[in-house]
């Protein structure tokens, strides 16, 4: 499997890249790029939309010449490292989100259901199916609150670096994983977030995680998020009947069950 | 095993962004590798008793009946709503009690009887997408 996706990496066609010119993003009154719009991580839209939405989306991708996201392995210290791999042999049993919890960021951008941005003159609002969660990220220039309590979200507050929106993300606590199964962190993770609309259907989003308690350097992730039009936000209600917790309880009774064979 | 992978293009642009990943951003369902087992896939016909239209994860019951005739009552588990209506589903329309249903899945680890279900093929032969594809855990 690895060997054929490595082959398909390095004989893939170059295809024409750069052919199209995209449409435009739209300006908000100051000038700045208006991200508002519901979208959906390119990863998360062969859950929700099927196969072809995605092969067009990576072909317009090469039509218009966007590089490709990248999403580097986490540069873990050792002790933390085999905390990730400890949660990885329990293949995922340990995931806050089975329980109910909020994911953090940017974990939460790349869940298979859309967000919505509403941008506003000083200030953004990230509006997260998943979770039914919310973002509300000054961009008026004030500093994060004094009082923060560690939270799963954090506390964004955000500015623009040209058409980028750069989002500083602090104050979280350590009940989420950052992206996949095991990605622990500290509470002194910081996270910088970029978002560049750089087309009309498209946001170029980075991630860059820095926690010098777990990470040897910052741990950077990539993703392209993509307009729905036509979508809206629809209610994401988690616990109701959540028959995971029931059954989670009693895989934990055999671990055998359900932990990857050691080698 | 860490699998070589380029990101979510496997195909075109250039092998110098094809790039080790250690993580999984695409399972949808909540630990689904500990609970489910992706090397047990499975594919059972039967009949709708009851539906459970519920967050995070909708369940249907239906009664299969073995070659000698004997019923045993299945549980298959899928999308929540939200996910469910963009598949093309309607609550109370798509799937009925009294339907004969085909559904392929993967088994529960423990639970004799337990499907995380894929797809759900009806009497007309249409399909709808039920859940997602089998999670391995994070790699």
């Amino acid at each position: 499997m690895a060997i054929a996706i490595a082959a398909a990496c390095l004989t893939g066609a170059p295809g024409a890249q750069g052919q199209t010119k995209a449409k435009p993003a739209p300006r908000a009154a100051n000038g700045k790029p208006d991200l508002s719009g519901i979208w959906i991580a390119t990863g998360a839209l062969r859950l929700m939309a099927g196969e072809a939405e995605v092969a067009a989306a990576r072909q317009s991708d090469i039509d218009e010449g966007r590089p490709t996201p990248r999403t580097e392995p986490p540069p873990y210290k050792p002790e933390a490292e085999k905390q990730r791999q400890y949660f990885l042999d329990r293949r995922g049993i340990d995931d806050p989100m089975a329980r109910c919890l909020i994911s953090g960021v940017p974990r939460i951008s790349f869940r298979p259901l859309p967000f919505q941005i509403l941008q506003m003159a000083d200030q953004m609002v990230f509006l997260y199916e998943t979770h039914h969660a919310f973002r509300v990220i000054p961009t008026d220039g004030r500093p994060h609150p004094e009082d923060m309590e560690p939270s799963y979200l954090g506390d964004s507050v955000a500015h623009w670096e040209g058409d980028t929106l750069v989002v500083d993300v602090t104050g979280f606590n350590t009940k989420t994983w950052l992206i996949g199964v095991g990605t622990v962190h500290s509470e002194n993770l910081r996270v910088t977030e970029r978002y560049t609309r750089d087309s009309y259907n498209t946001i170029r989003y980075q991630a860059t995680m820095d926690d010098p308690d777990v990470f040897t350097k910052p741990w950077n992730a990539e993703e392209i998020f993509r307009l729905r039009p036509g979508e809206r936000i629809r209610e994401y209600e988690c616990i109701e009947n959540n028959e995971d917790l029931q059954r989670i309880e009693k895989l934990l009774q055999n671990e055998s069950v359900f932990k990857r064979p050691s080698n | 095993m860490r699998t070589l992978s380029c990101s979510v293009y496997r195909n075109g642009l250039t092998p110098l962004l094809c790039i080790l990943l250690g993580t999984s951003v695409l399972s949808a369902h909540h630990s689904f590798a500990a609970q489910y087992d992706a090397d047990k896939p499975i594919t059972l016909t039967g009949t709708v008793v009851r539906i459970e239209w519920t967050n995070p994860h909708f369940h249907f019951y239906v009664d299969v009946k073995d070659e000698k005739g004997a019923v045993t009552q299945w549980t298959f588990e899928g999308y929540p709503p939200n996910m469910l209506v963009r598949q093309g589903w309607k609550k109370d329309v798509s799937l009925k009690p009294g339907m004969t249903v085909t559904v392929q899945g993967w088994r529960a680890r423990v639970e004799p009887n337990l499907v995380a279900a894929r797809e759900v093929t009806f009497a007309d032969g249409s399909k709808l997408t039920s859940g997602p594809p089998a999670g391995t855990g994070g790699q």
